[in-house]
């Protein structure tokens, strides 16, 4: 176990630093952020001094290895707009897309499981065909056209604030992140029913289903207990990979919203040209997303001999 | 110029929207033909009448982020908002571009207009107590001037002896600017300006007080102490808001009505979308509209008077590279302007939200605009082949034309190529760049061809238009085989030109230095059509009058905050 452990340690590592390259690569490829402010040629005498400030006077192995360095001290650098610390934007950032990304989560696999035990057990009655229909309408749907359509019709009323609204206008983060949780809830609610209804069904079919009704044990108990528990696996999968996709941040939701996230926070560093708040919320996401993976693989690993031993 | 940031790429996704809207529209427009241009475009709106002021309200509006609301580096339009509201200068613009009393209570320039003194008024401070005296203007302009600030904005100063000696870091303060009196602030210029005054109304000129210290001291970027109507109520809360409050010990002018004044930042990318549905959801009082929105806004608010209407103190126009073939002689310059329909442009992809140009200096400088001074600004197709004949211009001559992505100017300037292709037979290099790109391509010493280029005055008067855009010593190169590094790209030079500018530079009387702009004008664009005027600037606004008296559109495109007041 622990070798499995150090072997996926050594993996999520690698993956980390290939992609904080790539994403340096890619962002260096943007060009001279000084070279002008919006639609003014910046005066050469004063790009050099920001050049130079922020490093960019130095070759492309020396600025990377510079911020690998700086990165493992947790120190991400100042962004090129404001000069504010990235750290201090990712940490304000953070809280909010795993509160979103947490109820998004509690909400699809409530409803994903809900739906798909009921189709499952019911099978090729109303409620299986109209679970299958839903769940491939919500599938069909984009992201984008649910988020706009709850912002248009159903935000600022009720308990949902209105989007946009005045800073000072003071909202509960529950209220908040009920809207957004709910669009990215939508697609991973009717995945998890198809994978749940699908799982079930092969688990009814299994031997000891039919042995613990033979003994009598109530329907409830079949499907609750030994039913549902195993056809669960798949489920956990799909929920660690979505979780670990969520924490690195929903750009669409987020910004539809105008939602305090690290999705958020990147969208606007995209349309800036904001090259290391891009840097450091692709690293932060490839982060989140390695770890997450990982803990699910190993959680996974004492679930089940069998992949260890693979 | 400022930086609209927000604006363009609310134009681009607009253009989005757009494309789909105008895909049939402008086929038959593009066979219309100049004669209807005076009934392009939405009509400006006439100002409400004045209410009187009485204290008290909230006024709400959504801006994007600011690059910054300290006075060293604030540079957009929604930087200025901010920045003005907490700042007050030696001088005061009010909309239409006239210049009034703001610290300073009188200013006289010397006869050759080379040393300025400013008398200050008595007793003004800053919101923490401290003195408005020539020395806090004296600290602020060093401040803003300084080579590790690494402002963007420093070339406001560049007129003032000892800048040059601050940008390079060899000096630490500036030698022009003597605050011996604490009541009178002289300044030395290192070349004549007798319009010196109107740049102390530019944000990176203002006073600061001691705290404010370095550049780059944060807990001032973001809280600055300043000495306008307003003052901050706690610091700006990055990406979320910035609360402004009324400043009761402001003693420059009259005090704003106003109790507050919250600023919500919204997307960069989609910030003028949120405007509009924040004022529509009634959280915001003040909001502009997204292009194809333009007409419906226009029906639902001009009824309850809630629309504002103007035009503003900037142009579209093509860069023009005339030192290189094929268009280093004005009649080809001449053919191409003649060859581009503006008003089926304006009418089928800017909805009327752009009015045709007629002239480079813009109406909104009623003293000096010339109504039709660019004589080949109208379309005509048959006087623009016989032009293009006599250039040398024939059908099948390669121009090279460049515009930026990502700005929304894909659209217009895909018309404009096809309009020159079909009424020229031109053979038009045609390619989208990121601006930087497009910037550096401009500088080259080979440039050829056409570039899209947009320009909104820093200051009110027309040399600004002029001077950086035009003048030969604007070009920035030392010969023709450099880098042009200054605003005037197109390396247009005319001794007769620069002369004209010179005198009027230095020239005390009004209207004698309108004349000079106006003769200048005549010959760089009606004569040597040395850039081409497309689009005249025009803004729209949602206000909430119904609320809220006294808003208007100030010289910055932002509302009057300090005059507007509960009704």
């Amino acid at each position: 176990m622990a070798r499995f452990i150090a072997r996926r340690l050594v993996q999520a590592v690698l993956v980390i630093l290939a992609a904080t390259f790539l994403i340096f690569l890619a962002t260096f490829a943007l060009g001279d952020p000084f070279a002008s402010s919006g639609e003014k040629a910046v005066p050469p005498d004063i790009a050099e001094a920001n050049r130079e400030k922020f490093g960019l006077d130095k070759p492309l192995p020396v600025q990377y290895l510079l911020y690998v360095g700086n990165m493992l001290r947790g120190d991400f650098g100042i962004d090129f707009d404001q000069h504010r610390p990235v750290s201090q934007l990712l940490e304000a950032a953070v809280p909010n897309t795993v509160r979103l990304a947490i109820v998004a989560i509690i909400i699809d696999v409530l409803i994903g499981v809900i739906a798909g035990v009921i189709a499952a057990v019911k099978r090729y009655s109303f409620w299986d065909v109209l679970v299958t229909v839903i769940a491939t309408l919500a599938i069909g749907i984009p992201v984008f056209v649910i988020g706009v359509v709850l912002v248009a019709n159903v935000s600022g009323w009720g308990p949902f604030p209105s989007v946009p609204r005045s800073f000072t206008v003071q909202v509960p983060w529950y209220q908040e992140v009920l809207l957004p949780a709910f669009t990215l809830a939508i697609i991973d609610a009717a995945f998890i029913a198809r994978l749940m209804r699908g799982s079930m069904l092969e688990v009814l079919r299994a031997d000891y289903i039919r042995t613990a009704r033979a003994k009598g044990l109530s329907e409830r108990r079949v499907i609750g207990k030994h039913a549902m528990r195993n056809s669960m696996i798949p489920v956990v999968t799909y929920v660690g990979v979505s979780l670990g996709v969520l924490f690195g941040g929903a750009i669409i939701t987020e910004t539809i919203f105008q939602y305090n996230g690290v999705g958020y926070l990147l969208s606007r560093a995209i349309v800036n040209s904001n090259a290391p708040i891009i840097i450091a919320v692709v690293v932060f996401s490839v982060v989140a997303y390695v770890l997450i993976s990982m803990i699910v693989d190993i959680l996974y690993a004492f679930l089940d001999p069998r992949i260890r031993l693979g | 110029m400022r930086r609209s940031r927000a604006a363009l790429s609310a134009i681009a996704l607009s253009a989005v929207v757009g494309m789909v809207l105008t895909g049939c529209s402008q086929k038959s427009n593009t066979g219309s033909n100049g004669g209807s241009q005076a009934s392009v475009g939405f009509p400006e709106t006439q100002d409400l009448p004045p209410v009187a002021g009485k204290p008290g309200g909230t006024f709400r509006l959504g801006i994007t982020e600011p690059t910054a609301i300290d006075p060293y580096n604030a540079q957009e339009s929604e930087g200025i908002l901010v920045n003005k509201a907490l700042f007050t200068g030696l001088v005061n613009v009010k909309p239409n571009g006239d210049v009034y009393d703001g610290v300073a209570s009188k200013w006289e320039p010397n006869a050759d207009c080379t040393a300025w003194t400013f008398t200050l008024k008595p007793g003004q401070t800053f919101s923490n107590g401290e003195p408005v005296d020539s020395a806090a203007f004296k600290r602020g302009w060093e401040r803003t001037s300084a080579k590790d600030s690494a402002s963007d904005v420093a070339y406001h100063l560049n007129e003032i002896k000892g800048f040059d000696e601050m940008q390079a870091g060899t000096a630490t303060t500036l030698s022009g600017v003597d605050a011996t009196d604490p009541a009178s602030l002289k300044v030395a210029l290192s070349k004549p300006d007798c319009e010196f005054n109107l740049r102390t109304a530019a944000p990176p000129l203002a006073p600061v007080p001691t705290v404010a210290g370095a550049a780059d001291n944060k807990a001032y970027n973001d809280q600055p102490i300043g000495n306008g109507p307003f003052k901050m109520d706690g610091p700006w809360q990055h990406d979320r808001g910035i609360k402004l409050v009324r400043n009761d010990t402001f003693g420059a002018g009259p005090k704003a009505n106003l109790d507050a004044v919250e600023i919500t930042i919204t997307p960069a990318d989609t910030g003028i979308q949120a405007e509009y549905d924040g004022f529509n959801n009634g959280q915001f009082d003040w909001a502009r509209v997204p292009t194809p929105l333009l007409s419906q806004a226009r029906s639902a608010q001009e009824p309850k008077n809630q629309w504002i209407s103007k035009k503003t103190a900037g142009i579209n126009y093509l860069l023009v590279s005339v030192t290189t073939k094929p268009l280093d002689t004005a009649d080809a310059r001449k053919a191409i302007s003649m060859a581009i329909d503006r008003a089926a442009i304006t009418q089928g992809i800017f909805q009327g939200s752009q009015v045709p140009a007629d002239a480079f200096i813009p109406a909104s400088f009623s003293k000096v605009y010339q109504p039709g001074v660019c004589e080949a600004c109208t379309y005509n197709v048959d006087e623009a082949k016989s032009l293009a004949q006599k250039a040398g211009l024939t059908p099948g001559t390669e121009v090279n034309f460049q515009f930026n992505t990502g700005g929304g100017h894909e659209e217009w300037t895909a018309a404009v190529k096809q309009q020159l292709e079909t009424n020229l037979g031109l053979k038009v290099t045609y390619s989208g760049v990121p601006f930087r790109d497009l910037l550096k391509n401009e500088q080259q010493p080979g440039a050829t061809g056409l570039f899209r280029a947009g320009w909104t005055a820093d200051y009110p008067t027309a040399g600004n238009f002029l001077t950086p855009l035009l003048s030969t010593a604007a070009i920035g190169a030392a010969t023709p085989q450099d880098v042009a590094v200054g605003d005037n790209r197109g390396r247009y030079s005319n001794p007769k030109f620069d002369d004209l500018l010179a005198q009027a530079a230095a020239t005390q009387d009004e209207a004698k230095r309108d004349d000079l702009y106006k003769q200048a004008e005549k010959i760089a664009i009606g004569d040597d059509l040395a850039l081409i005027p497309l689009f005249a600037r025009q803004q729209f606004r949602m206000a909430n009058t119904a609320m809220f008296g006294n808003v208007r559109m100030d010289f910055w495109e932002n509302p009057t905050l300090s005059e507007i007041t509960l009704k």
